[in-house]
């Protein structure tokens, strides 16, 4: 196990920045009086670099962890450091949103009044520690590497969902954000569309490493992108398996055919569908 | 021909692609069978065909320059070779093939198979991108190489290289053309004529009994058009012109104040909840309270003739204009304001940049709403008060028995109404470039 870990470790390269560590967080949602346990005493340990799947069935909580990474909610208890330092414990129960963790959301939030560019431009832009025209150098070359040139002028609404969310994904990494935050951001998409964003994504990550905490119920996603897959029970949500998947990096798609895919996707399966099964019966829905 | 869909569908880079694509690529798919150690095609010759494995074994050896870190490789089944061609500017073989086994294969033309992609040209997209992967990962060819794969993105970007080109004006003869097009213009004629047709009926032919102190058409447009009006009103008289220019400086002072004071207000009372608590209800009291309520008091407050009537105009079109507003900053998108506080922007960046344009659309739908109300309530005011305007204009000539002025007024206030509205939507498209040329190339 531990052998898988400096592989992949080694696969993540040098990144010493990103280390998300969870301890033993709680969050109880506590509307109209009826507590409803959202998290459970979770604990998980994110190395710098790694891409770590947070699978689970639809309304397990997932999202509740990533808000409290991010900082748009509080947590009942518990803490969470990145790199060692507080985002948010017992003494500040909500993180402040900023921009060394930044979230991919789950229908794209691409300013569609900005054009491409300004969106990708915004981060800086707002932190104003550059001129106008090195940030919109510096978009305009990062575009260009993620294959996005031509469409720096247009509106995000005249581009197809695949580029809409390859625009979001600079956007963030414009920041040198340490975390990106996913939130099952292919959800929406299409098989096809899927599989040309996460051979995309894979290829951003290997040119600008740092750590990924993603979301997803996709089974294959998650097998096909992380380096390691946190199965979480239904709610409330906490780790109930934890998956190494030892497919060296970089990867690319003929990957989901290869005979270790098959039996880590069977190794995965059981668990998943046994939580699946159990978020149906006790009727979650979806969200 | 379905050995060949699926053996097309075992070959990586068709893997999804849609069943009637694979259908038609296993039309021009042709069964070549070969001996044992058979040569296939040598190096440096004519490449037109790519072909797939689908029995047996083939040889595959990269010659000298295709710049390759493993030259042998063996293809089997669902295995594609000969990729050079669809290489662009690549039209001889890079690699020399035989059979090592007695070998099936299936060819496929290149310039037919592109051809055939290029009609989906998303779908065309992806195997492209998979034809270059597989070249560069696979044979461990390098990338300049890989890359003479052609790509489609000229369709994937077609939408936006066309949105980068709508200019107002392009778009102008765009929206006419479909406009004329289309049935509305001739069903908008055919309303026209039909009512005319019943007035001029009703009135002039008829002449039904409770229609017999009511102009007729001939009559007003006569007068309406004629240098010597009889009752001393036509596109020709300056006063016809004054009352007119009256009722628009009420409307536009009635209407920019509404609007100054209004946006504002919203965009407060959408964003700040403690601000909403202590506004709203009020506003919400003194909102369905109907302008003409207003009147004896706006008379009794404001001195002389025209502020009572500007105050009654503003009232109702900056309740529209407010409420919009705030029902626009509630409808934006958590995700927008959250993602604008990760990219590190302040609560004040985050109005500016997010609340402000994110509630532009209903913004503009207040507005054109307060243009209206803003009309309704100026002749309100006009016929109680003041002096000239459009709305004074009907209701002297009513008590003057000078009835056709009264349908001119009518008609005027219709005609000025229109303009005036359709100014605030130029404005608003002018002002939501985004919005329109999404609209234009329709939502996707």
């Amino acid at each position: 196990m531990s052998a898988v870990l400096n592989e992949n470790a080694d696969a993540a390269g040098d990144v010493t920045k990103g280390a998300i560590s969870i301890n033993d967080v709680v969050k109880i949602y506590d509307p109209d009086g009826a507590a409803v346990m959202a998290v459970d005493h979770c604990s998980i340990d994110i190395p710098a670099g790694e891409i770590c799947m947070i699978v689970g069935p639809s309304g397990c909580g997932k999202t509740t962890l990533l808000n409290a990474i991010a900082g748009f909610h509080d947590i009942t208890s518990g803490s969470i450091h990145l790199d060692g330092e507080l985002l948010c414990g017992p003494e500040k129960p909500q993180a402040e949103p900023g921009s060394d963790r930044i979230v991919v959301f789950q229908n794209g939030a691409l300013f569609p009044w900005k054009t491409n560019l300004e969106n990708i431009a915004f981060g800086p832009m707002m932190a104003g520690k550059l001129s106008k025209q090195e940030i919109y150098d510096k978009a305009r070359s990062m575009m260009a590497d993620a294959g996005l040139s031509g469409t720096e002028n247009n509106y995000p609404g005249e581009v197809s969902s695949g580029l809409r969310r390859r625009v979001e994904i600079v956007r963030a990494l414009m920041n040198d954000p340490k975390v990106l935050l996913f939130d099952e951001p292919y959800r929406a998409l299409d098989s096809l569309t899927k599989s040309v964003m996460h051979e995309a994504l894979l290829e951003i990550y290997y040119r600008n490493k740092v750590t990924i905490f993603f979301i997803t119920h996709d089974l294959e996603e998650a097998i096909f992108l992380g380096h390691r897959l946190i199965i979480m029970s239904s709610r409330p949500c906490k780790p109930k398996k934890i998956v190494e998947v030892d497919i060296p990096h970089p990867r690319d798609y003929s990957v989901l055919t290869s005979p270790r895919f098959r039996e880590i996707m069977i190794e995965a399966k059981d668990v998943v569908h046994e939580e699946a099964q159990k978020a149906f019966d006790a009727g979650e829905k979806e969200g | 021909m379905d050995q060949f869909v699926d053996l097309l569908k075992s070959a990586m880079p068709f893997r999804m692609v849609p069943d009637n694509l694979i259908r038609d690529i296993a039309e021009i798919c042709t069964q070549h069978s070969f001996a044992a150690r058979e040569n296939i095609y040598n190096l440096g010759d004519i490449a037109d065909d790519v072909y797939i494995v689908s029995s047996g074994s083939v040889q595959h050896i990269l010659g000298a320059d295709s710049g390759t870190s493993q030259h042998e490789k063996i293809m089997r089944r669902g295995d594609m070779f000969g990729w050079a061609a669809v290489l662009e500017g690549q039209n001889t073989r890079l690699a020399a093939t035989s059979s090592k086994e007695p070998t099936q294969v299936i060819r496929i033309n290149g310039k037919e198979l592109t051809r055939l992609l290029e009609t989906d040209p998303a779908v065309g997209d992806v195997v492209m991108t998979r034809f270059a992967t597989m070249i560069n990962k696979e044979f461990s060819v390098p990338r300049s190489i890989a890359d003479l794969v052609p790509g489609f993105k000229q369709a994937l970007t077609a939408k936006s290289l066309q949105g980068s080109e709508v200019t107002t004006m392009a778009l102008t003869v765009y929206r006419i053309s479909t406009w004329l097009k289309s049935p509305r213009p001739y069903l908008m004629i055919i309303g026209f004529a039909f009512v005319l047709g019943f007035w001029y009926l009703s009135v002039e032919i008829w002449k039904l009994p409770r229609f017999v102190d009511m102009p007729g058409p001939t009559e007003v447009f006569t007068e309406w058009f004629s240098k010597d009006p009889y009752y001393g009103l036509s596109v020709y008289t300056p006063e016809y012109y004054k009352h007119i220019g009256i009722s628009l400086r009420r409307i536009a002072f009635a209407f920019f104040l509404a609007t100054g004071l209004g946006v504002p207000l919203g965009l407060f009372l959408g964003w700040s909840k403690s601000f909403r608590e202590f506004i709203f209800p009020l506003f919400e009291v003194l909102r369905p309270i109907p302008v003409l309520a207003w009147v004896p008091l706006a008379i009794i407050i404001f001195s002389g003739s025209e502020t009572p009537v500007v105050f009654l105009t503003f009232l109702a079109s900056f309740f529209a204009t407010t409420l919009n507003t705030m029902l626009g900053v509630e409808s934006i998108d958590e995700s927008y304001s959250r993602a604008a506080y990760c990219l590190g922007a302040s609560r004040w960046q985050t109005f500016i940049h997010v609340v402000v344009p994110g509630a532009m659309p209903y913004i503009f739908t207040g507005l054109q709403i307060s243009i209206g109300v803003a009309w309704f309530s100026l002749v309100a005011g006009e016929m109680v008060s003041g002096q000239f305007g459009l709305g004074y204009l009907i209701n002297t000539s009513y008590m003057m028995i000078e009835y056709p002025k009264i349908i001119i007024g009518m008609i005027t206030l219709g005609i000025i109404g229109y303009s005036t509205s359709a100014m605030v939507r130029m404005m608003g498209d002018y002002l939501m470039q985004w919005r329109v040329r999404e609209l234009a190339l329709g939502d996707n």
